[in-house]
């Protein structure tokens, strides 16, 4: 064979880089989007401080919601089911504007039980609760 | 095909995007990624939160956590604690921050006498601030 390939010179190792750029955008674009900031939420309270007195407040202005031991939710010694609690307050304060929400939590009853019922009560818009434990009489 | 006359043809066709530039790239995206992680500032205990759907959030830089799991351990800045360590340690951030919210992280199964301590210990210490730290659920009351 007399054909003479031209031979390639061996060009230096160039592996076209032009992508690169792409992939670093790419990449870039990737995590803007799916970057999360690790947010807590939290239903906010604020407690009565130290220097707080207990003030005298009638018997009328205030709206006691138990939870008792087994969880069960008594609005005023009514039976409720958590999702209507919300409903209902509204109902009161539309009645009574000063009405103040005292939550009494038995103490064996879940945490998890108080926050849904303080979360219905937020969701009420009521702006005067008190969190307290529940007297047990032994 | 043209009859004859021979094209020269460009064999080479410019394949030289010039890539200098990528270097400032490379760096850029380091220097915004060193700037924006957070590393995780505390372990806390394995809690499983409750949900609510009144929740706000709650601006990070003035929190602390307490954190309360179901047997009712206690953790503040990953230190296991009593109750009654509770209310020296709060009263020293309220010091250094005035504006200090504490978040409850418990679990939801914790029964409520412990959270009940705890809040009697931060209504001593005064931080009246408080939150109760949820999983953001829709309920459809």
């Amino acid at each position: 064979m007399g054909v003479n390939f031209r031979r390639q010179k061996a060009m230096g190792d160039e592996i076209s880089t032009a992508s690169m750029s792409d992939i670093a955008f790419l990449l870039l674009i990737f995590f803007l989007v799916s970057t999360i900031f690790n947010q807590e939420q939290g239903l906010p309270m604020t407690l009565p401080g130290q220097a707080s007195e207990t003030a005298r407040i009638s018997q009328k202005n205030i709206l006691n919601i138990d939870v008792q031991a087994n969880n069960l939710v008594y609005l005023d010694d009514v039976r409720f089911g958590v999702t209507q609690i919300e409903n209902e307050i509204r109902r009161r304060i539309v009645a009574n504007p000063k009405l103040i929400v005292q939550l009494r939590v038995h103490p064996e009853a879940f945490y998890g039980t108080m926050v849904d019922v303080l979360d219905e009560v937020q969701l009420a818009e009521a702006k005067k609760i008190s969190i307290k434990g529940l007297e047990v009489v032994r | 095909m043209a009859t004859g006359s021979k094209f020269q043809r460009k064999s080479n066709v410019g394949q030289r995007i010039p890539t200098s530039s990528m270097a400032d790239i490379a760096f850029l995206l380091l220097v915004f990624f060193m700037v924006t992680t957070i590393f995780k500032l505390e372990d806390g205990l394995p809690v499983e939160m409750p949900k609510a759907e009144a929740g706000i959030q709650i601006p990070r830089e003035r929190v602390s956590h307490i954190w309360i799991d179901r047997l009712g351990n206690i953790s503040i800045n990953d230190k296991l604690m009593h109750p009654e360590q509770i209310e020296g340690v709060i009263y020293k951030k309220l010091v250094e921050n005035p504006n200090l919210i504490v978040a409850f992280n418990t679990d939801k199964q914790t029964p409520f006498d412990i959270v009940d301590e705890v809040m009697e210990e931060l209504k001593q210490a005064n931080a009246t601030r408080v939150s109760f730290t949820a999983d953001f659920e829709r309920r459809g009351s």
